[in-house]
């Protein structure tokens, strides 16, 4: 049995459950910033992976990448992340319970605020955030976690 | 000499192959004879146009013939190099494809900003949402696709 707890031990750190304690752990947040507008019929070769959603939602024909921030946030720890037209989000993790993330989001517009919204999602989750006016289009900012 | 001698006599006599006596007889006859001078003159412009033939043949092969040239020096050449050479030949692009490697390394962005997205899932749960400046709409249409927060900006539209 003393040979055998070791091994065990090891088993045990690689567990699924192993996640609850991890929860504390930080949270790499990753903002892409889209330009989606009728200007234009190309997609972002950056956004190639998810350009088949895009075009099942939205009835935009040209999608642009203009910024990609990633940034690791620990819990109770605020991330800013400056958006175009004069906007900023603010993402702070919350804490959670196993695998969840919760991610306390909040987009401002020349100091008003815009949205505020909590979101409880996976690691690997994404959520899209659109509608902000921007040149000849809109904004659609795509929020993920890991 | 008579006409026959003379007629089988005529290649050896135009190359200039007969001994001495039988050149002077052969040359007397042919002064002394229309129809052995005729023959003769004939036989002469058949081997002027065969020699041309054959420097015009060797004009149209003459890029064959120096390709194959080439090749053949070439080997002659690979056969005179150093043992490394051909290895070296070889592996040239080592060098080039690692200083690629390493500017690709230096000056790719570390923190994955441009590497694709790559969702799990969409599974997300919007546990509270508000505005103070807009109307907001929460689309959801099925967990194969991403769930969408829509903000409609109030004063702007």
């Amino acid at each position: 049995m003393a040979r055998l707890l070791p091994v065990l031990m090891l088993l045990l750190s690689f567990s699924p459950g192993s996640a609850a304690a991890e929860s504390g752990s930080p949270v790499t947040v990753d903002v892409g910033v889209v330009l989606a507008s009728h200007d234009g019929s190309t997609v972002d070769p950056q956004l190639s992976s998810i350009q088949d959603k895009l075009r099942s939602m939205f009835n935009y024909s040209s999608y642009r990448m203009l910024d990609r921030q990633k940034r690791p946030l620990g819990v109770g720890q605020t991330g800013e992340f400056p958006l175009p037209g004069n906007r900023s989000m603010r993402v702070t993790p919350s804490p959670s319970r196993g695998e969840k993330i919760r991610l306390a989001v909040q987009i401002t517009e020349g100091g008003k605020n815009l949205i505020t919204t909590t979101l409880g999602l996976s690691r690997g989750g994404m959520v899209l955030v659109g509608g902000p006016s921007y040149q000849k289009g809109v904004l659609i900012l795509i929020l993920s976690a890991e | 000499m008579d006409c026959t001698n003379t007629i089988r006599m005529l290649q050896d006599g135009i190359d200039g192959r007969l001994p001495s006596g039988e050149s002077e007889k052969f040359r007397d006859h042919l002064a002394g004879c229309p129809s052995c001078r005729a023959e003769e003159a004939s036989l002469r412009e058949v081997g002027d146009l065969l020699r041309l033939w054959a420097a015009v043949r060797a004009r149209e092969g003459e890029p064959q013939l120096n390709a194959l040239w080439t090749r053949v020096k070439a080997g002659i050449e690979e056969g005179r190099e150093p043992w490394y050479a051909a290895a070296a030949r070889r592996w040239f692009w080592l060098p080039a494809a690692a200083a690629l490697a390493v500017f690709a390394l230096l000056f790719y962005p570390s923190d994955g900003t441009r590497a694709p997205f790559h969702p799990i899932h969409f599974d997300v749960s919007v546990e509270t949402l508000e505005s103070d400046t807009a109307t907001v709409a929460l689309v959801d249409r099925g967990k194969d696709l991403p769930r969408v927060i829509w903000i409609i900006e109030d004063a702007k539209s």
